[in-house]
């Protein structure tokens, strides 16, 4: 598997490098899907107790997506160039997957802390 | 990475007692019959500490981000850790056409 991480991958107008590390590549996806997702856990506890319901509770993930986002641009130093291919990766990769866990420890939160 | 894992398991006992807290806030509010309008100051304090720490611990559990340049200083050799016969040296030599029509010389 070490041989074969050189992988070339053509331009289009997205990223300037004419090959990159894949496998490296890979590392940095797996440790931001990592934070995000234990992040939206962390998150759905939170509003389950503060006793969010419905949009607030909503606006409350979309507010910690966003500071997630901007403490992972810091924590690639503020280059984003030399870990990933495109802003679009560091910004918006694992929302949606996100969403689902936020949801499911916010109802469970809610449901232990109000209502039992 | 021990120091993060930690802190991480600190601020998730952090939010477990915050919830408790609360579960005994409704309860009171129970016998008082009033409204919940929402937990009292200091859980709410507890609640961002926690989750601060957590928010803490989310960026130095999973690891450092490496360098996806070939020719960053960390990529330069790449070696198998079994057989040092077969080494691989990132240069510029891979963005050259290939020649599809070498002919033997013979």
């Amino acid at each position: 598997m070490a041989v074969s991480s050189q992988e070339k991958k053509s331009s289009n107008g997205v990223n300037e490098l004419l090959t990159f590390n894949a496998e490296n590549m890979q590392n940095n996806m797996k440790i931001i899907y990592y934070s995000r997702t234990f992040l939206s856990i962390i998150g759905g506890v939170v509003a389950g107790i503060l006793g969010f319901t419905g949009l607030k509770g909503f606006i409350f993930y979309l507010l910690l997506m966003a500071v997630t986002s901007v403490v992972l641009v810091a924590k690639a130093k503020f280059s984003i160039q030399t870990y990933f291919d495109s802003w679009n990766r560091v910004l918006l990769d694992g929302f949606l997957g996100g969403l689902m866990s936020f949801v499911l420890f916010w109802t469970f939160a809610y449901d232990i802390v109000h209502i039992f | 990475m021990a120091l993060g894992f930690a802190i991480g398991v600190f601020g998730v006992l952090i939010l477990f007692h915050a919830a408790y807290s609360t579960i005994q806030y409704r309860g009171l509010l129970k016998i008082t019959e009033e409204e919940f309008s929402g937990p009292p100051f200091n859980v709410v304090i507890e609640l961002s500490l926690g989750l601060v720490l957590c928010m803490w611990a989310a960026l130095t559990v999973p690891g450092k981000f490496l360098s996806i340049h070939p020719d960053s200083e960390e990529n330069r050799i790449v070696s198998l850790p079994a057989n040092l016969d077969f080494m691989i040296f990132n240069h510029r030599g891979k963005v050259f056409p290939v020649e599809m029509d070498l002919k033997l010389k013979h």
